[in-house]
């Protein structure tokens, strides 16, 4: 039997050769489709692993009281009207809860900084209580974090995002420095490592820390972000948000009916909004591009068709020297096959291509061995389901028709 | 025990209404190395039984035994394995694969034998076509060859496998006269060496070169005779 395969691909190489651009022309058809699918699923691979990698910058135990919540489809004008987050209610939520483990402040607004010459515009001046590090992922690099009486008096320290040392300090030792933000002046006590941009757009790297005190004797008014986070068991993250849920209803002093003027936001609701994007396009996605290549498998069905109509006479003096069926039948399956593995093959290495550029200029998206491996194996599918019925029809001729056919 | 004994085979066919016997109950032995012509005229079944003698077909009814197996009653696959190991064929238009060489169109029965080695198949290929003289033509393509050559080609190919019988179906019916006759003396010293040939032909001075002539009208056997050349 092992004969049969060499020489079926044989015959059916001498034949593709013979039709070349037949060939060329029915393959493009599954090169198309192939590059179509592989790149369909390093994309989404891509986004998912940029999704992930955003996604540790919110501590999965972490809930965020808001006024905004993150998602949702409420009346933005009753959101709007919600009275903004009072911080001072931090001290009584991690006194009334069970669950938290760690409650931070944090308020944020974005403005100008400089040093000497050199300026930094729409920096986002971020104002966190000593304990930030403990409900996030900023670490430093080198220096260090403000302490705690360093927050209470007010002192006027400033961390630096890796971005904003860069520009500011990129020939000196940023450590010491004095620096502008606003009209106020600030000593650098620390840098912090590079963290990468969030969900691919808000970079963490522009930012800088300075105390939570200091933050609100500088900049008075409503303006700005401001959230309290509680960084509560990431196994109880459920039952721990509506404790917190509860306990900021008290505090408010909202009524049984009245419905709540604040939002408890989470890591998990951008995990689910997240995946149900990424099911609607990378489904539709992977459907049409699936079409795509099922055209390209009629495509080669039919030139399969004529190609056994064509060899009739060919079918029937390899009938009558003795080949069975099975071997008339794996001689055509073997062609379609090869065609379509061909195009697998050609695809496949135009799409690595194709990614190795997106992950170079746009965001990381590599191609996979589960994919290059599922793209091989999808265009020899291809080829079975397009080659089988033509094969069917030309094992089964009748050796004496097949002889007599013009 | 003879090489192919045929007892009252029939092949009915039913062409709406009317039911065809394209063979009616024909009963014949042949026995081996004789060189045999099945003649008669269009309709007469000589086609049908040629067809049956060289297993591309079943009968509708009777026994058909070659070398002493049945083979009226194998499937497609059996036949298959039956054409290649015991029979021959050369046909009118030679039917050649076009895009493959000589050599090529003669091993196309080993492969097919699945019991030769492919390293074996190209000395067996090419001492066939010196058989037939065509040492020098293997890597020729049907296109560069002449008819009277194609011919030879094909004949290589019918006894590449040391077949029980060679099955010639018109062999001269597409060559000019002269050429006819070079066939025919080949098929002569293929017979001299202890080939069994069954020739089917509707010329007289072709089928004279047989040994034996078996004449057919409407699906019967109407003759039975052995010409000159047997004496």
């Amino acid at each position: 039997m092992k004969s049969f395969f060499w020489e079926n691909l044989r015959i059916a190489l001498s034949e593709l050769w013979a039709h070349k651009t037949r060939t060329i022309l029915t393959g493009t058809g599954i090169v198309i489709g192939i590059i179509a699918v592989s790149l369909m699923s390093t994309l989404i691979n891509g986004v998912d692993g940029l999704f992930e990698n955003s996604m540790k910058f919110l501590g999965r135990g972490n809930l965020y009281v808001e006024k905004w919540p993150w998602f949702g489809d409420e009346d933005w004008w009753t959101l709007r009207n919600r009275p903004r987050i009072e911080l001072e209610m931090a001290d009584e939520i991690l006194e009334r809860s069970e669950y938290a483990l760690v409650v931070a402040t944090e308020r944020g607004r974005s403005a100008n900084l400089s040093y000497n010459e050199l300026s930094a515009e729409n920096i986002f001046i971020h104002g966190v209580t000593a304990n930030y590090p403990e409900v996030s992922t900023v670490d430093v690099e080198f220096g260090r974090f403000f302490t705690g009486s360093e927050d209470r008096t007010g002192t006027q320290v400033i961390l630096l995002g890796s971005e904003v040392a860069k520009t500011l300090f990129p020939l000196e030792n940023p450590l010491d420095k004095l620096i502008f933000a606003g009209s106020k002046r600030f000593r650098v006590i620390g840098v912090l490592s590079e963290m990468g941009k969030f969900m691919g757009a808000f970079s963490q790297d522009t930012q800088v820390l300075i105390p939570m005190e200091t933050f609100n004797k500088i900049f008075h008014g409503p303006w700005g972000m401001r959230r309290i986070t509680v960084k509560v068991p990431e196994d109880h993250v459920e039952d721990a948000k509506e404790e917190l849920r509860g306990v900021v209803r008290v505090l408010r002093g909202l009524k049984p009916g009245e419905k709540d003027n604040f939002a408890v936001n989470q890591q998990d609701s951008f995990r689910q909004t997240y995946q149900g994007i990424k099911m609607a396009i990378g489904g539709t996605g992977l459907i049409i591009t699936a079409l795509s290549l099922l055209v390209g498998g009629i495509g080669i069905a039919n030139i399969m068709f004529v190609s056994v109509k064509e060899r009739t006479r060919e079918i029937g003096v390899r009938k009558a020297m003795g080949a069975t069926r099975s071997q008339i039948q794996g001689q055509f399956l073997i062609e379609a096959i090869l065609i379509t593995a061909t195009g697998g093959l050609v695809g496949l290495i135009v799409s690595t291509a194709v990614s190795l550029a997106i992950s170079k200029f746009l965001f990381p998206a590599s191609m996979s061995f589960g994919i290059a491996f599922m793209a091989i194996g999808l265009s020899v599918g291809v080829g079975l389901f397009a080659g089988l019925a033509p094969a069917r029809k030309g094992a089964k001729l009748d050796p004496i028709e097949a002889l007599r056919y013009e | 025990m003879p090489l192919i004994q045929v007892k009252d085979l029939y092949k009915i066919y039913q062409m709406g209404n009317v039911e065809v016997r394209a063979l009616d109950g024909v009963s014949v032995d042949i026995e081996s190395n004789e060189y045999i012509s099945i003649m008669g005229p269009s309709g007469s079944g000589k086609s049908t039984l040629m067809n049956l003698i060289g297993c591309l077909d079943t009968p509708t009814s009777g026994d058909f035994f070659m070398d002493g197996v049945n083979v009226a009653t194998m499937t497609d696959d059996e036949l298959a394995h039956i054409r290649n190991k015991q029979i021959g064929f050369v046909f009118q238009t030679f039917n050649l694969l076009p895009k493959s060489t000589s050599l090529r169109n003669v091993e196309l029965p080993l492969i097919y034998n699945g019991s030769i080695k492919a390293s074996e198949r190209k000395g067996m290929a090419i001492s066939a076509l010196e058989r037939v003289g065509l040492g020098d033509r293997t890597h020729h393509k049907p296109n560069e060859l002449s008819g009277g050559q194609r011919q030879r080609v094909a004949v290589a190919r019918a006894l590449v496998n040391d077949p029980a019988i060679i099955l010639a179906d018109e062999p001269t019916g597409n060559l000019d006269s002269k050429t006819g006759e070079e066939i025919m003396a080949l098929f002569d010293d293929l017979h001299q060496q202890g080939n069994t040939i069954i020739l089917v032909t509707h010329e007289e001075h072709i089928a004279a070169h047989a040994n034996r002539v078996v004449r057919l009208l409407d699906g019967k056997i109407s003759e039975d005779v052995l010409t000159h050349r047997a004496k």
